[in-house]
């Protein structure tokens, strides 16, 4: 459930009363048209609010959670978990650590955070949604999410696969797992990492605390799903073909 | 409401063939084009107006029925190989080219050809209607004249009907998926077919509003999947340049 039009209004006025929906168009780069449908089915989506509060210099974690559903998102902030830190650090990123690692011989310059590899791109990555979902799940996580929000098992994959997670789903996933509210948003790209309240050197620290076996294997889990994506991708683009060749 | 469905069908069929000449003279996909010009000439012998101007031509024996039915075969028989190949049905392939299809095809044939030498089929009739009211011995010719040229349509349905079903839901682009589903919907009418005997008199008109929706779904899935590899091929040349 997207938030409620007019508790938006409210927080709208309350924050910017002077500035009339077409500054705040304008500043928050939104299209009229999308904000104007929104208010009309009396639901406004999350990253309306947070594309505003981001324009206004304000912090869209506190904006969000002044909002009932999000109640308690920036009351104690709970910092993300290494392994939710890892699983934003996109696939490319952990080969690059690995072969960074490795002997010279290999290009590599055999120390774990060496000045010359380039920094860590920015969350969230290709199967960001996935992989934070992977990290913080005890094997039980996905029932209990389905359990408390009334959404279908299938239909919660469904999301992870295609990297999408609603943000209350995302909150409720946090909240099953235990851990700190910020995760499930920074995966999704609701929220940046500054935004969330994230140490910038966070996701590098914790990537210099993986073994050189924890770092390999985890690389190689990941390659292996990526290839499995690609091979389905390509199997997929196959059967297109095949279809366009006897059809069209 | 019959009489819309007829002109509408016509129309797709008609404005589809004539839409796919220049890629039939650089030489795409030919039989496509021919199952379009196949489906057009099936809906114009199956209207009552044409059905009459050109059965007057052929002598008033109705032997535009009989070249209906087996220009009915030939379009079922080349859209069902034709959407049994692109969907990757090997086993579908295997049933309509291999022993039993053939054999199918032959009795359907020949059951067909004797059928309406031994009826009276003499004087126009639109669908052959009111032809076997003239005799009882009549009534059981045309009507497993009838059947038997169900038969083969239904049978090629059935046929193919999993392959397109199991289409609409595999992960393809959108249009691709949309066409697989019309197609169901046309297979499905046509394998519907087989049990129109069950079909009581008085709801008479569901027959043919079940044809009709098979043609007409058939070559609008099929216009729907040109189109979406049309459009394809654009995105792809665009992002080229």
């Amino acid at each position: 459930m997207p938030l409620p039009a007019k508790a938006f209004q409210l927080w709208l006025h309350g924050v910017a009363p002077t500035a009339s929906t077409a500054d705040i168009c304008r500043i928050s780069g939104i299209k009229r048209t999308t904000l104007a449908q929104q208010l009309v089915r009396g639901k406004v989506s999350e990253s309306t609010l947070v594309s505003i509060s981001r324009a206004l210099k304000r912090s869209p974690l506190d904006d969000l959670a002044s909002f009932d559903s999000f109640a308690g998102l920036a009351e104690q902030p709970q910092p993300p978990t290494p392994a939710e830190l890892v699983s934003q650090i996109a696939t490319m990123d952990l080969l690059r650590a690995v072969i960074s690692r490795s002997s010279p011989a290999y290009g590599g310059f055999g120390d774990s955070s060496s000045s010359l590899t380039p920094p860590l791109s920015a969350a969230p990555h290709a199967t960001s949604v996935r992989n934070w979902v992977d990290a913080i799940d005890d094997g039980e996580l996905r029932h209990r999410v389905s359990a408390a929000t009334g959404v279908a098992p299938q239909n919660y994959s469904a999301q992870l696969t295609a990297n999408r997670l609603s943000p209350e789903l995302a909150v409720a996933t946090s909240r099953a797992a235990g851990v700190g509210f910020t995760g499930g948003l920074v995966a999704t790209g609701l929220l940046t990492e500054a935004e969330a309240g994230w140490t910038p050197a966070a996701k590098q620290a914790a990537l210099d605390a993986l073994s050189d076996g924890e770092l390999t294997a985890l690389a190689g889990e990941r390659l292996q799903s990526l290839g499995r994506t690609l091979r389905r991708q390509e199997h997929e683009h196959e059967q297109t073909q095949k279809i366009w060749e006897n059809l069209g | 409401m019959i009489a819309i469905l007829q002109w509408t069908t016509l129309a797709v069929c008609a404005i589809v063939a004539i839409a796919r000449i220049p890629s039939a003279l650089r030489g795409e996909n030919r039989s496509i084009f021919g199952i379009f010009v196949l489906a057009t000439v099936a809906v114009l012998l199956s209207i009552d107006v044409s059905y009459r101007a050109i059965d007057a031509w052929l002598g008033s024996q109705n032997y535009a029925n009989l070249i209906l039915r087996f220009v009915v075969y030939c379009t079922v028989l080349l859209a069902g190989y034709r959407i049994a190949k692109a969907f990757d049905a090997s086993k579908s392939i295997r049933f309509i080219t291999g022993p039993a299809g053939r054999a199918v095809l032959t009795i359907v044939g020949v059951a067909t050809v004797v059928l309406f030498l031994l009826a009276d089929t003499a004087g126009s009739a639109t669908g052959l209607a009111m032809l076997p009211s003239r005799s009882p011995a009549n009534a059981v010719l045309i009507e497993w004249y009838a059947a038997a040229g169900r038969l083969y349509p239904a049978f090629v349905a059935a046929c193919i009907l999993p392959a397109t079903y199991l289409a609409i839901s595999r992960r393809l682009p959108r249009g691709v998926r949309a066409g697989a589903l019309l197609l169901t919907v046309a297979f499905a009418a046509m394998a519907a077919g087989a049990f129109f005997p069950l079909i009581p008199r008085v709801a008479g008109y569901l027959k043919a509003i079940i044809n009709y929706t098979a043609v007409l779904c058939l070559a609008l899935g099929l216009a729907l999947v040109w189109i979406s590899s049309l459009m394809a091929k654009r995105e792809s040349s665009r992002s080229l340049t």
